[in-house]
């Protein structure tokens, strides 16, 4: 029946989201039509009942950081706040297929970080036991059993950087990046949202210590409530109200080969060779690896970026010889210095709302993200969740241990 | 020639631009069939010649697909070559032995088992996947099995090695000019740019020189165009400064003139196929036009081709493209194609042009009519009959009106030329739409950028050229490589040139502006991209459901996604999406380009593979004594001495007698200057006038956040003279590290990197001043030579070295730092004097574990970005009275110094025998009793970063990173560690103060 109903329905062709009238005033208004701000839009409407809400992007949504990713979800994060984070979003994305009526296409099919040094498995062994404890799926690999998950990876010691761990994240896999930022456009809009292509925001009106609205290039919108959500232009969007964020903006490459038949069954990734790959549903494989290392609003792509991955991947995987590069992009990334996100509000003005600086992550982590700003914004109150991403923390010296290194870019600092 | 009688099958008589050499027969199998082919030809021709009409089957409805293109424009010819998967068999080149076999294809690719399918596309409308199969959710897996079976072309097996026999090679070129095409405009470029004396490369995708010129033998001025190319190609080949690569696509030009492509090697060459970068000052771009794809009803059946693909079978490969043939075309290209192959015995039975009547060349239009063959203008093919290949096809007015049908194995349909925008896309060349050539046209063109040729519209060969030189002068002047003088010459070549275009030749040709056949739909599909089965419907729908622009279409419904990228779909897209949309056909914007313009092979990219790294002056010895290596950043270093990768016998040989240790990656440098001690007092935590001739000052350096980056010594060498280490993976950032942090005050010091310079060599334990006291004269006694003393001392036949008197690994220990060139001596000297001492090598492991034992920290062990110089337990380096300096990071030790709530770095003992326990394992809060009861706190509450079990000990020792919670001296640390989920290992262990081994410090004080 549900089947027959199913039938039926999808020949019927809809428009996803209607255009809306461009309102002079909303409640609430949020900057960036990628998931992050599309995500905080639906549930403000979903679970805050606030419907009054516009999403302002400036070019069509889904245009920036959202669309060019290689669409990698997993939660084997390396500190408990991150992975508890990114946990619940892994678990949204059957939630959100359901909600939206909309397949977000999640391909749950495992990933497996390979390590390349003694030192990886120690970081390996303590993510695994850490995610574990947590209750989230991890495992600790020798490199024999890395070859029995992913069949053709060289475990032999001819790589110059040879494979001596893997750990193995059964919940992680990708998703459609695209049918995530329809999906929730959908979700948004028929819960009263208004999505405002082509809307380019230019200037924020403050008064007496609020924010109360913004110019765009369709002219002025006053808010009550403002959400800078636009992935890597946040920190430019901030500058307008003098707020200087510890956040680098750099530029990330993406590529896919030639289309296969299936024969990459998980996502792989690698710290040595920076590098991470899959095979999407069509056959591609999506490969992607470290972000450019100078700050810059550029979304070029390089020859260099193409030789440096396919090096790489030949190899992990030897038989990836045998496949072609037909395409690659750019995207920007919004990099802070401890690789944690940056989730805020009543940020020097009240009813300013921030949540930026996910540079890697961005992606997986959009609807978990945007469920808990919208709480943030419609209760005036920090979610439990979000205590750990206070831009405060930069201050005080507490970085987020999300990455053990010290992440260096531009200048030194 | 040979006598038609004794032709092969399917041949035509080769002409003067045949490129098929038939007394070379070339056999390979197709399905396992025998065929064969000749050298010249590509797999397709050969294929086509032998009579095979469907090449592949389509991704989604498995429709049969064929010969399109002649340059890889769609998937409908990617094959299985030799087992690669997704060859394009129009521009490989044939290759006796050769196994070839199609692909998507489910047994014969006449009769696929899923043809099926085609009869289901109602139930696909564009993005259907997005709308079903989610419920209920159970069922999804299965349904997404489903579609990853169907999806992809190509098999690639995981467990080959993709060699693909034959060399890869690498090659980067400089030239002043790089021309990209070497039809008629870019030889005449290249000819006009090298007579500024420039260096040129010109790059061209085919195997020959001439773009279309090549197998044109219509007359003009009295020769047949292809000796007009042939001349020019004479020319280009004789100008010592052109350097011409032919089968060389380009994959992209990228920012500041980067021009990168691939070689597909010849016969003879010496590599299978060779990627090259090409630094070029400017660019020019001659890429020509293809024919743009006619949508109409089953416009993919095989037997549907490109006016080029049908006319280059003919000319190029003497293959008989068809034996009755109806051309429905909208320039004069293709109009001079009709003609030549009615002249090549294909009975070419109508002509349908998009355009009106009167826009065409009237003498084409003459010839065409003295073949008897009708001309219908204003008409356009509106279906394509025959299920598996074309037999008939069905012309009709644009503007409405009966049909006409006529019977033919042969139909070359395009809506006109399109030109190949790819590389001007990829420069970030403004594309604007021309209503006059109905084409994407340069509306600005970046700095150093010049387009030529028939892209521009240009058809007329004379145009053709003098467009190609206008651009090649313009490049020379642009250039920063030519001198002044050659480019005043070329200055006054651009203006005689561009007065003598001006002087009557024909400009821009007017394009045709059809969007599609006329009559689309009636149960019938019209691709709009072969490669993704993007149907016109589909693009409708796409459009009803909100993906209304092409950006968003292409997203939705995958156009122009697949192999042929935007080549086949781009145009023809944004069209019929403005109309779609009721906007001016001015205003679509085709979808982005994006690189590589032709897909290279990752075998090709990666190239030969060149692994750049560094070896240590020792490296020859350390693999004599059986070293496994490993890569520790940019260096190859000795981790193990054994298979036993616990060291035991390495650390109980140091601990018992002596060791030896490689330790030539240590960075190590010199500073003078009379501001020498400010910088080092900027840099480093501690008071650095303490770092005196004779002595070492043992010290940290950190990051402005109060995170430790760096430790090391420094030795005073003499007034505002010092000598200082630096741990390895730091050696190569250091000069950079000084010069930042001093950039504003203008300090006058000399930084000199010496770690490749001098070697050093290590030798550590109870034995180790017996065995230097064999190799030097010098007093190396305790007194002469106390714990951290440094002295210059001499080894040997009178090598100089400098000594330092260590303790990292917690023993009495020289480390001798000698001229790299020394070190292979100094070492055998060391072994030799050590051999009664019993003197044996240890690695980076064993070093890694005998520090360990002392407490010693290394960085990014035993620190990381939560935790700052104090909290590491390293704060008495610190010194916190100086307020003069500026030290780096004082500010943030300052601020963190008593902040609640941090990690800090415990040492511990492991409470039972425990051998499971291992770097990593995390700490879960305090054991409040015995391990038979454990209670943890229920948090992460830090994590060990390492453990080892001690022989020398006794116990298991480690140190971990914990909430200063739990960090409490005689305190009990609850420990955990999960490899597998469910299968939790806990033990808990004691907070003791580091250094386990030796804590009184006597050993390395003795």
């Amino acid at each position: 029946m549900a089947l027959a109903s199913a039938a039926v329905n999808w020949l019927k062709l809809r428009r996803l989201w209607r255009p809306s009238p461009l309102k002079r005033r909303y409640d609430t208004v949020i900057i960036g039509g990628g998931v992050h701000g599309l995500a905080t839009a639906y549930y403000l409407a979903r679970n805050h009942g606030i419907r009054d809400v516009a999403v302002l992007e400036s070019h069509y949504i889904g245009f920036g950081g959202s669309g060019r990713n290689t669409a990698i979800v997993r939660a084997n994060q390396r500190t408990a706040e991150n992975v508890r984070l990114y946990d619940e979003g892994l678990k949204l994305w059957r939630v959100l297929t359901d909600e939206l009526d909309f397949n977000l296409m999640f391909f749950n099919c495992g990933s497996l970080l390979l390590g390349h040094s003694e030192a990886s498995t120690g970081a390996f062994r303590m993510a695994a036991s850490t995610h574990n404890f947590m209750g989230v799926h991890s495992e600790l690999l020798d490199p024999q059993q890395c070859a029995e998950v992913i069949p053709g990876l060289d475990i032999s010691d001819r790589p110059r950087f040879p494979i001596q761990a893997g750990l193995y994240h059964p919940p992680g896999g990708i998703v459609r990046h695209d049918a995530v930022v329809w999906g929730l456009a959908k979700g948004a809009a028929a819960r009263g949202v208004h999505i405002h292509q082509g809307c380019d925001v230019r200037g924020i009106k403050t008064d007496a210590g609020r924010v109360t609205g913004v110019r765009t290039s369709l002219g002025d919108i006053g808010c009550n409530r403002l959400g800078i959500m636009a992935g890597g232009y946040s920190t430019a969007i901030a500058a307008i109200l003098g707020i200087e964020l510890p956040i680098h903006p750099l530029t990330i490459q993406a590529m896919v080969t030639h289309p296969l038949k299936p024969f990459l069954h998980h996502v792989f990734s690698s710290t040595a060779y920076h590098v991470y790959a899959n095979q999407t549903l069509k056959g591609e494989i999506a490969t992607g690896a470290h972000m450019d290392p100078q700050v810059n609003y550029t979304t070029d792509a390089t020859a260099y970026y193409l030789k440096h991955q396919a090096e790489a991947l030949v190899e992990l995987m030897p038989a990836l010889r045998g496949v072609r590069f037909m395409r690659i992009w750019a995207g920007l990334a919004d990099m802070t210095p401890d690789m944690a996100p940056i989730m805020e509000g009543n940020l020097g003005w009240d009813g300013l709302y921030l949540d930026a600086g996910w540079g890697y992550f961005g992606f997986k982590s959009g609807p978990v993200a945007g469920k808990y700003m919208a709480e943030y914004m419609a209760t005036g109150e920090r979610p439990e969740m979000l205590k750990a991403f206070q831009l405060k923390r930069f201050l005080e010296n507490r970085y987020s241990g999300e990455t053990p290194a010290v992440m260096k870019y531009g200048h030194w600092d | 020639m040979a006598d038609a009688g004794r032709l092969p099958e399917g041949r035509l008589p080769p002409g003067p631009t045949c490129r098929v050499d038939f007394s070379r027969p070339l056999a390979f199998t197709f399905l396992g069939r025998p065929m064969t082919g000749f050298a010249g030809d590509t797999v397709a021709s050969a294929l086509y010649a032998a009579g095979v009409r469907v090449f592949s089957r389509s991704l989604k409805y498995h429709r049969p697909r064929g010969l399109y293109s002649m340059d890889g424009e769609s998937s409908n010819t990617f094959m299985a070559i030799d087992g690669v998967p997704n060859e394009c068999a129009e521009t490989t080149a044939l290759r006796a032995g050769m196994s070839v076999a199609a692909q998507n294809v489910r047994g014969d690719p006449r009769t696929d088992r899923f043809a099926f399918i085609d009869r289901f596309d109602r139930l696909m409308p564009a993005g259907f996947y997005y709308r079903l199969f989610h419920r209920p959710y159970r069922l999804w897996p299965l349904f997404q099995n489903g579609l990853r079976r169907m999806a992809g072309t190509g098999v690639l097996d995981p467990r080959r090695n993709y060699h693909r026999d034959g060399v890869r090679a690498e090659r980067h070129l400089n030239a002043e000019v790089a021309v990209v095409g070497g039809g008629a405009a870019g030889m005449s470029a290249a000819l006009a740019a090298a007579e500024s004396g420039l260096r040129v490369c010109l790059f061209e995708r085919r195997p020959w020189l001439g773009g279309h010129l090549a197998w044109r033998v219509r007359d003009f001025e009295g020769e047949p165009l292809h000796h007009r190319a042939g001349a020019l190609a004479a020319r280009v080949r004789a100008t010592g400064n052109v350097r011409v690569f032919t089968s060389s696509p380009v994959t992209g030009v990228w920012g500041d003139n980067l021009v990168t492509g691939f070689t597909i090697g010849a016969r003879d060459d010496p590599f299978r196929e060779c990627h090259w970068e090409c630094r070029a000052g400017t660019v020019v771009v001659a890429s020509g036009c293809m024919d743009r794809p006619l949508v109409f009803n089953h416009n993919d059946r095989p037997g549907v081709m490109q006016a080029g693909t049908a006319w280059r079978l003919a000319r190029m490969y003497a293959v008989r493209p068809g034996g009755a043939a109806v051309f429905s075309v909208g320039d004069d290209m293709s109009l001079e194609a009709a003609v030549d192959l009615a002249d090549l015995g294909v009975e070419v039975r109508g002509v349908a042009d998009a355009r009106e009547a009167g826009r065409q060349d009237p003498g084409l239009v003459a010839s065409l009519a003295e073949r008897d063959i009708p001309v219908l203008s204003g008409w356009a093919a509106s279906r394509a009959m025959g299920r598996r290949r074309v037999k008939a096809c069905e012309l009709r007015p644009l503007r409405g009106g009966g049909s006409r049908r006529f019977r033919c194995d042969l139909l070359v349909a395009n809506g006109g030329m399109q030109p190949r925008i790819g590389v001007l896309a990829t420069v970030k060349a403004k594309l604007a739409y021309c209503a006059d050539t109905h084409s994407y046209q340069p509306e600005e063109l970046p700095e150093g950028v010049f387009v030529a040729g028939s892209m521009t519209g240009l058809r007329d060969p004379r145009s053709i050229e003098a467009s190609g030189r206008l651009a090649g002068h313009r490049a020379a002047v642009s250039c920063r490589g030519g001198a002044a003088t050659t480019a005043v010459d070329a200055a006054s070549a651009v203006r005689r040139d561009a007065g003598s275009a001006a002087d009557g030749l024909p400009g821009p040709v007017s394009g045709c502006d059809i969007r599609h056949g006329p009559a689309l739909g009636r149960g019938a599909k019209a691709f709009v991209d072969l490669d993704e089965d993007g149907t016109y419907k589909n693009v409708v729908e796409s459009a009803a459901q909100g993906f209304d622009v092409p950006e968003l279409a292409k997203r939705f419904g995958g156009f122009g996604l697949g192999p042929g990228q935007y080549r086949v779909t781009g145009q023809n897209l944004a069209m019929i999406m403005a109309d779609l949309r009721g906007d001016p056909v001015e205003t679509a914007t085709p979808t982005t380009v994006r690189p590589p313009l032709v897909p290279p092979s990752l075998a090709t990219l990666a190239g030969p593979g060149h692994d750049v790294h560094k070896r240590t002056p020792l490296h020859g010895e350390l693999a004599g004594w059986g070293a496994v290596f490993r890569r520790a950043g940019e260096w190859e270093r000795a981790r193990y001495f054994s298979e036993d990768h616990s060291c035991r016998d390495e650390i109980l040989n140091v601990r018992r007698n002596v060791g030896i240790l490689d330790s030539s990656p240590l960075g190590k440098f010199r500073i003078h200057g009379p501001d020498a001690l400010k910088a080092l007092q900027r840099v480093y935590v501690s008071d650095m006038r303490e770092a005196r001739p004779g002595r070492c000052k043992y010290s940290a350096m950190c990051n402005d956040m109060g995170q430790l980056v760096d430790d090391g010594l420094v030795v005073g060498e003499g007034d505002h003279d010092y000598y200082f280490t630096t741990s390895s993976g730091r050696a190569g950032s250091t000069v950079e590290w000084f010069r930042y942090h001093t950039r504003h005050d203008g300090w006058d010091y000399n930084l000199v990197n010496l770690t490749d310079v001098l070697g050093s060599v290590n030798v550590a334990g109870p034995n180790a001043r017996r065995v230097l006291e064999r190799v030097t004269t010098d007093d190396v006694s305790n007194e002469a030579f106390p714990y951290l003393g440094c002295r210059h001392i001499t080894v040997g036949d009178g090598v100089g070295a400098r000594c330092l008197r260590l303790g990292f690994v917690g023993e009495l220990s020289f480390e001798l730092h000698v001229p790299s060139s020394y070190c292979r001596y100094v070492w055998a000297l060391l072994v030799e004097a050590g051999a009664d001492f019993g003197i044996q090598p240890f690695g980076l492991e064993a070093q890694y574990c005998l520090r360990a034992e002392k407490g010693h920290v290394i960085i990014g062990a035993e620190s990381e970005a939560r935790v700052t110089l104090t909290d590491i337990g390293m704060g008495w380096l610190w010194d916190r009275e100086d307020t003069v300096s500026k030290k780096v990071g004082a500010p943030a030790l300052r601020a963190c110094e008593n902040q609640p709530g941090r990690m800090k770095l415990v040492g511990f003992r492991v409470d039972e025998r425990s051998g499971s326990l291992r770097d990593g394992a995390v700490v879960v809060g305090r054991a409040e009793r015995g391990v038979g009861g454990m209670a943890g706190d229920g948090e992460i509450a830090g994590y060990v970063c390492t453990t080892r079990r001690s022989d020398v000990l006794g116990w298991q020792y480690g140190m971990a990173l914990v909430h200063e919670g739990v960090a409490v001296h005689g305190g009990r640390l609850l420990i955990r560690q999960e490899e597998l989920p469910g299968r939790p290992e806990s033990c808990t262990a004691t907070v003791v103060p580091p250094p386990f081994y030796d804590p009184e410090g006597t050993k390395l004080r003795s």
